[in-house]
């Protein structure tokens, strides 16, 4: 069945390389995709092999060599920097490998920083960083620095700042990869439940097969583009379940 | 506005990171100095530059009205009156100035003389005196160019004054003058009993001449001539003004110069925040928005250092001028101490000035960090 809604998230072609002339390495060519609402995608793929490249691709934070980018119908490569700036702020949420908080800020001024961005007043956007807080169950630790809190910690306030502005697509890359096993399972859940509440899709970058298997469909990344992996290639190690 | 809001959590980290914070303090000090010093010099110059126009302006008349040609004005040109009544005149006198020579013993000088109603014996001014040896009590011959006839033909008219006293000099707007009374002016230059070579006029608004100047020379025709005070000694208004405005120039270089600190502390806020402006543009901050937190962080700076600045030079040139802390020669310029006036346009012209030279400086920096691509600083944290 052809899903009648329009994709989120339209990639085409894409090719993207470094360097230049004898220092020139291809990264990844003929990359598409179509995200729509409500899928829960894993990328998978070595260290290397471009995944967090093709994220900085989806989220128009970087330029593809080939090929094009189109998030909710806007080609990220025809806006000027100020309408690319406001759709990445209201269409895309990022959770990054380390949680890349603004130190000086607390729990709470991290995560309202993006509806500080788009212009919110103060206390609106403390209001809505609580509520989301309360979500990810650190309401308790919203006057908290960053450096006063745990990793586990840290990376559920990412979250909460990914997700505050509801985005279309959601965009993890290696959500869980600092954190030891332990506090990666329960971040891994938390980030899978709030994404499916609060995000219109999200894309989970990781070279665990582990966190893939739990993904509804799983993406394998190789020079040659994105190639479908069964499930069933990710055999569970630690019993965790299958989130869809 | 959050650019201000992330500014200033950066500012008041920047306390505990040595990078940031000795630069910041650095350039906040720089500022401070500067400002302080550019209001202490511009109050001096200002307390010098009063009491020199305020002395420019107890010795010379508002205006002057002279004939236009070489004539000489009489009481039937009724002119003195017709002056009085123009409005904004608060008094009209007349004078008579010339040429004579002062001659005390063998020796003889020449000599302006001005003659005025109220004037009592003769005044010479100390630049007259000295060249003759004259002192105040000796009696003088004054021999004028002009003539009358006499049964042997024409002879010199001359006329012998004790002198009274010695004027001190003059603020130095023109050649030095001895004053006398009027009558005996009249008679030295011949002018007759109700001649004037010109009338002094006093104006009500001494510091905005030109009006009542206009009006008194509509009042009375072309056949006259009126000068303000500030032309007769347009060279000494002239230097005062471009004195205030090179002092200005060149201390407002300390100010451009400790401005070029916030440049640095906006550069180096950028280079160790590099991740974070990465991480705001991931968050949907616009280029112009990043660039706005840094440009907020340098001129902030230059925001405090700048009241810090203007607070500590208003308050040293009170205590300066009110405390009378900076002794002078009193013959030199008539003044015991340094004077300082702080005028509230010069603190406002300089406050605004800085702040806007920070931001200016701080927005270079700013610019260049937030152009860096997000990615890099994204892959390198
Ligand atoms: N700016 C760059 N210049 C040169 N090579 C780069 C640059 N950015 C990434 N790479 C290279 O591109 C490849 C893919 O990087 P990345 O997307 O981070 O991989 P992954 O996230 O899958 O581990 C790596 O080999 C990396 O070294
Ligand atoms: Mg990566």
């Amino acid at each position: 069945m052809v899903s009648e809604t329009a994709p989120l998230l339209v990639a085409e072609g894409l090719a993207k390389g470094f360097g230049s002339g004898e220092g020139r390495v291809e990264i990844f060519r003929d990359v598409s995709l179509r995200v729509l609402a409500g899928d829960l995608l894993a990328i998978t793929g070595p260290s290397g092999c471009g995944k967090s490249t093709l994220l900085h691709l989806f989220a128009g934070l970087d330029t593809p060599d080939a090929g094009r980018v189109a998030l909710e119908g806007a080609d990220w490569a025809a806006l000027a920097p100020a309408p690319r700036a406001a759709l990445r702020g209201a269409g895309v949420g990022f959770v990054f490998q380390f949680h890349h908080l603004l130190p000086e800020l607390t729990a709470e001024e991290n995560v309202a920083l993006p509806l500080f961005l788009a212009g919110r007043p103060e206390e609106v956007g403390r209001r809505e960083a609580r509520e989301v807080l309360d979500r990810v169950g650190l309401l308790g630790r919203a006057g908290a620095f960053p450096r006063t809190l745990s990793g586990g910690e840290r990376q559920r306030v990412a979250i909460a700042r990914a997700v505050v502005r509801r985005p279309g697509l959601l965009l993890c890359d290696e959500p869980t990869g600092s954190l030891d096993a332990a506090h990666a399972a329960r971040v891994f859940d938390l980030l899978a439940s709030v994404a499916k509440e609060r995000a219109g899709a999200a894309i989970i970058v990781t070279h665990d097969p582990e966190w893939a298997r739990r993904c509804a469909t799983i993406k394998l990344l190789g020079e040659e583009g994105l190639s479908d992996v069964a499930r069933s290639a990710f055999p569970a190690v630690s019993g965790g379940q299958t989130v869809v | 506005m959050i650019s201000y809001f992330l500014a200033r959590r950066y500012l008041l980290a920047s306390r505990r990171e040595a990078q940031v914070g000795v630069v910041a303090l650095a350039a906040f000090l720089g500022l401070a100095l500067g400002v302080a010093a550019l209001v202490v010099s511009l109050a001096l110059l200002a307390g010098f530059q009063t009491h020199v126009r305020s002395r420019l302006l107890s010795e010379t008349p508002h205006l002057l009205v002279t004939p236009a040609g070489r004539g000489v004005f009489h009481d039937a040109d009724r002119v003195g009156g017709r002056i009085a009544e123009v409005s904004g005149v608060v008094s009209v006198s007349p004078v008579a100035r010339g040429r004579i020579w002062v001659s005390m013993g063998r020796d003889a000088a020449p000599a302006e003389v001005v003659g005025r109603e109220k004037t009592k014996g003769l005044v010479l001014d100390v630049a007259q005196a000295r060249p003759l040896g004259i002192v105040p009590g000796e009696t003088v011959t004054l021999v004028s160019s002009r003539s009358r006839l006499s049964p042997l033909g024409p002879i010199p008219i001359v006329s012998t004054m004790q002198v009274t006293g010695l004027a001190p000099a003059s603020t130095g707007r023109r050649a030095a003058e001895a004053s006398l009374p009027l009558d005996e002016a009249r008679r030295l230059f011949a002018l007759g009993p109700d001649g004037a070579t010109g009338y002094e006029v006093f104006l009500k608004d001494a510091a905005h001449p030109g009006k009542a100047a206009a009006a008194v020379a509509a009042a009375l025709g072309p056949s006259v001539a009126v000068t303000t005070w500030e032309e007769q000694n347009r060279a000494l208004v002239l230097a005062l003004r471009l004195e205030r405005f090179v002092l200005f120039a060149a201390v407002f270089l300390i100010v451009i110069v400790a401005g070029l600190n916030l440049a640095a502390t906006s550069a180096v806020l950028a280079a160790t925040r590099a991740g974070d402006a990465a991480v705001l543009s991931v968050l949907g901050a616009s280029p112009k928005a990043v660039e706005r937190v840094f440009r907020a962080a340098g001129g902030g700076v230059g925001v405090a250092g700048t009241f810090f600045g203007l607070a500590i030079g208003v308050a040293a040139a009170f205590v300066l001028g009110g405390f009378g802390l900076v002794p002078l020669p009193a013959q030199l310029y008539g003044l015991g101490h340094a004077p300082f006036r702080v005028d509230a346009l010069d603190v406002l012209v300089v406050g605004i000035l800085s702040v806007l030279w920070s931001f200016v400086a701080a927005a270079i920096p700013a610019r260049t960090a937030a152009r860096q691509p997000a990615v890099e600083a994204l892959r390198g944290v």
